[in-house]
């Protein structure tokens, strides 16, 4: 079993509960879902720990407590103080032992992971339709820095792609795109437990990013970025990967303290801001959006109560979305009220999971209310687009 | 043996379907604490969210003799709240309301699961504290910490254990099911402000009971406006005849104690330097200042030397919130516990030092303690690693509680049977005695608790 390796790590809950909060489950989007303690990193190590011992086994009825978790990392952030548990870690592994001891995992998972496979994007997406978002751009084919949109950005945010590219090769960045030859990073294989799957997929796209002399990527989704930057060298037993990765928080951080770009448009709004889970706890990059912010003209911002370390989860995560999609939709209306509560015009993000799901929180929550990518908002300030964009009734033709 | 498809149906007639389970996996993160009790699985969890509901429960548990236990933040020290036989576990977690702040009175008004962590947030915001005293971070609940009579570091030298003064009125759910009210609350025109009115103090009958004589649905508790002015004082003392001095001295103006709270701590590997922790208490600057003056005039006089405060900022600020690094080195436990008189802590470091360090060589537990009004609750607490050094741990720590209950210390959480509850058994007195007859009268079928404070053949 996969969980074996992290022996030390189960045994070394002290069952202190720190992981659940101080108000039932204002941090843990799992137990704000599915109630029981079973749902808690502290009852998964309860669990962990009877299956080492022999006293429960892997089922497909366990699935939905191990397979319902949002990955979002809360919980790890709060044993950092007690035990320096890497509840993930024990996650992925738990999630890895369903696959290889052939229990059922939730339909929506292995479907997703099925047609990553099958399709090369989660979507199942035909090549034509999957680069439309990057219609009217150019790209320098052998610059070495590769835009990698990733499933979600260029499925589901044509727009948002678009104009992110826009500001990027307006700030002088040469980039490079796969076209029709881009296909998922592999997430979908590991976050269900294709552990065997995903090393061949991660040594089959490294040689493919290699071959085409890619020496930088930039990607807009943190699942893409974790996964070249952390989840590739694990798989490929590498120290790191051969390829430098960088999320673009740090390149419009770039943009803007080395003032790329000149900001002569005023936003006129006020703004809150949704850390994301997977650039946020995972990587410790909470500042350069807010920077952003403090850099472009006529904006408000305005923090959530629930920020940085402590932001809730926007209940796209652990591919929940795609298992148990009523509970994504609680854990993101929920964090809706959280904006409702700072009073802002625009939420905004950096991560098309978050906004995907962000904005289904709006529908959810009954508001109208947009939720925009930081480059979205330095586009306008920069005057690439047009701030129609920012408003309630705008409607984005994707 | 207990019928798991009958009684999960019946439940289910309780309460919704979905707030109760019988499955391995949801039962077994409540088959252990905070202590190194053995594995204890319930057959059931339910998560009730009203009196009502366990009122209920209860009913269903004497119709067909299954017991009940009681489940707050699960962070007992001592198997005070494991299903000690086979039944049915009370989640109370959803029973955590903040139900009102009474700023005239100076009352709050909470359900049982409330953490002190929530309670101080909310309290806060209105300019007020309970001071509270636990040192379990955020999962340590307000019920919880009331029925074991439970306390920590933080405010006890001025307001002593949970339970001493500041316990107001109880609503508890008897194990026949019978709401009943105590205090003020028990005269229900009259509101929800005093402990002792309308004959004995039924209130303390609850109060450390660790739930076997009924469970709590609602606490008022006393509030108090929170200090503007923050002073600690960290202060190593030569000897421990100076510690008692010392104590002494803090206690000398009883009800009008120099500090808040005070944690000595004795680390293992230097048995001969005694570290105080100390967090002044007082409302108004110049009474700070005055104290601070007098504590460390009286440090200087019995030879201590005061040191960086830093430390003592780190652990008070977290006690709400979480201390760091709990369990690098392993699970935490606590054992050799107690409270005795101010004097009487000579015999407790003795023991300590002879039993722990110079007799077995164990160099892993430190020896701490808070002064309370009048007297100490001390400790000693080790880290050890599960599942490979738990057997020796579990064998050195009960022959050392058996050395130290011998002596002039009372238990301080007595437990199921990997905690005292065999020990206190032994001690044939009027008290147990009288606790068994209260037992047998309220819970004639043992229902509440079963196994816990109480074998069940003591109350044959």
């Amino acid at each position: 079993m996969r969980i074996e390796e992290f022996r030390d790590m189960i045994y070394a809950c002290g069952r202190c509960n720190f992981c659940r909060g101080i108000d039932f489950n204002e941090r843990c989007p799992e137990i704000f879902t599915q109630t029981w303690e079973s749902s808690t990193a502290r009852g998964r190590m309860a669990i962990a720990r009877g299956i080492l011992e022999g006293k429960l086994d892997y089922s497909e009825e366990m699935a939905e407590r191990i397979f319902g978790c949002f990955m979002c990392g809360r919980c790890r952030e709060e044993c950092k103080k007690a035990a320096q548990i890497d509840v993930i870690d024990i996650t992925k592994a738990m999630r890895a032992d369903f696959i290889e001891q052939g229990v059922k995992i939730p339909e929506g998972g292995s479907k997703m992971a099925d047609t990553a496979i099958s399709s090369g994007n989660i979507f199942a997406d035909t090549p034509e339709i999957h680069t439309k978002w990057a219609e009217g751009l150019e790209f320098v084919e052998g610059s070495g820095t590769l835009f990698y949109p990733g499933c979600l950005a260029s499925h589901r945010f044509k727009e948002k792609t678009n104009i992110l590219v826009q500001v990027l090769q307006a700030a002088g960045y040469e980039l490079d795109f796969l076209g029709h030859d881009q296909t998922c990073c592999g997430t979908p294989l590991w976050v269900t437990g294709k552990i065997k799957n995903a090393k061949r997929w991660a040594q089959d796209y490294l040689q493919k990013l290699q071959d085409r002399g890619v020496k930088e990527i930039i990607t807009p989704c943190p699942s893409c970025f974790r996964a070249f930057d952390e989840e590739y060298p694990v798989l490929l037993g590498l120290d790191k990967f051969p390829i430098r990765v960088r999320h673009t928080s740090e390149i419009l951080e770039e943009i803007v303290e080395q003032k790329k770009l000149k900001f002569k448009i005023s936003i006129n709004k006020r703004v809150t801001y949704h850390d994301p889970c997977e650039i946020g706890r995972y990587k410790g990059i909470y500042e350069p959006a807010r920077k952003v912010f403090a850099a472009l003209p006529g904006i408000e911002f305005i923090e959530m109560s629930r920020n940085k370390a402590d932001a809730f989860c926007c209940g796209g995560g652990g591919a929940v979305k795609l298992m148990y999609e009523d509970y994504s939709n609680a854990v993101a209306k929920e964090r809706i009220q959280d904006f409702i509560q700072t009073g802002a015009d625009v939420l905004i993000t950096i991560c098309p999971a978050c906004e995907m799901n962000l904005t289904h929180g709006t529908y959810a929550a009954d508001i109208e209310a947009r939720v925009l990518d930081v480059a979205e908002l330095m586009a306008v300030a920069a005057g690439i687009v047009d701030p129609e964009i920012l408003e309630t009734d705008y409607f984005p033709e994707d | 043996m207990v019928d798991v498809a009958k009684i999960t149906r019946l439940l289910g007639e309780i309460v919704p379907p979905k707030r109760v389970s019988d499955r391995d996996f949801d039962l077994i993160p409540y088959s252990r604490d905070l202590s190194p009790a053995r594995q204890k699985m319930p057959t059931h969890v339910v998560i009730p969210e009203s009196k009502e509901e366990i009122q209920g429960i209860l009913k269903i548990a004497n119709q067909e003799n299954v017991p009940v236990y009681i489940r707050g933040g699960g962070t007992s020290h001592w198997d005070a709240y494991l299903a000690q036989e086979p039944g049915i576990m009370l989640d109370m977690s959803r029973m955590n309301k903040i139900i009102n702040i009474n700023e005239r009175d100076l009352v709050v008004t909470v359900q049982p699961n409330c953490t002190w962590a929530k309670l101080d947030r909310e309290l806060r915001k209105h300019g007020l504290t309970y001071l509270c005293s636990e040192a379990g971070g955020p999962a340590m609940t307000v019920g919880g910490s009331v029925m074991k009579a439970g306390s920590g570091p933080h405010s006890t030298a001025k307001f002593g254990f949970h339970g001493n003064q500041d316990v107001v009125t109880l609503e508890m759910v008897l194990p026949n099911g019978d709401v009943v009210q105590t205090g003020s609350a028990a005269w229900p025109s009259a509101g929800k402000f005093e402990r002792q009115c309308l004959g004995p103090d039924l209130g303390g009958m609850f109060i450390g009971a660790e739930g076997i004589l009924g469970i709590c649905t609602e606490l008022t508790m006393r509030i108090r406006p929170a200090s503007d002015f923050k002073e600690r004082l960290v202060a190593v003392m030569p000897s421990l005849d100076s510690v008692v001095e010392f104590g002494h001295f803090i206690n000398r103006h009883v009800g009008d104690e120099y500090l808040q709270g005070t944690y000595l701590w004795v680390d293992p590997n230097t048995p001969d330097v005694f570290l105080f922790m100390m967090d002044i208490f007082g409302y108004e600057e110049e009474i700070i200042e005055h104290r601070k003056k007098k504590l460390i005039e009286k440090v200087k006089e019995l030879g201590g030397q005061l040191g960086d405060r830093a430390p003592a900022d780190d652990y008070f600020g977290r006690i709400l919130t979480g201390l760091t690094d709990l369990f690098n080195t392993g699970v935490w436990h606590f054992f050799g516990a107690g409270t005795l008189r101010i004097d009487d802590i000579q015999f407790m470091y003795d023991v300590w030092r002879r039993e722990l360090i110079e007799k077995r060589g164990y160099r892993k537990a430190g020896f701490g303690g808070q002064i309370l009004p009048r007297r100490w609750l001390a400790f000693m607490v080790t880290n050890y690693r599960e599942p490979g050094e738990w057997d020796e741990l579990v064998k050195m720590a009960h022959e050392i509680d058996k050395i130290i209950l011998a002596g002039p210390v009372i238990p301080y959480g007595i437990g199921g049977r990997d905690g005292l509850r065999n020990i206190v058994a032994s001690h044939d007195t009027g008290y147990y005695r009288l606790l068994k007859t209260l037992k047998r009268t309220l819970d004639p079928k043992n229902i509440l608790q079963r196994g816990i404070f109480i074998p069940q053949e003591e109350l044959h």
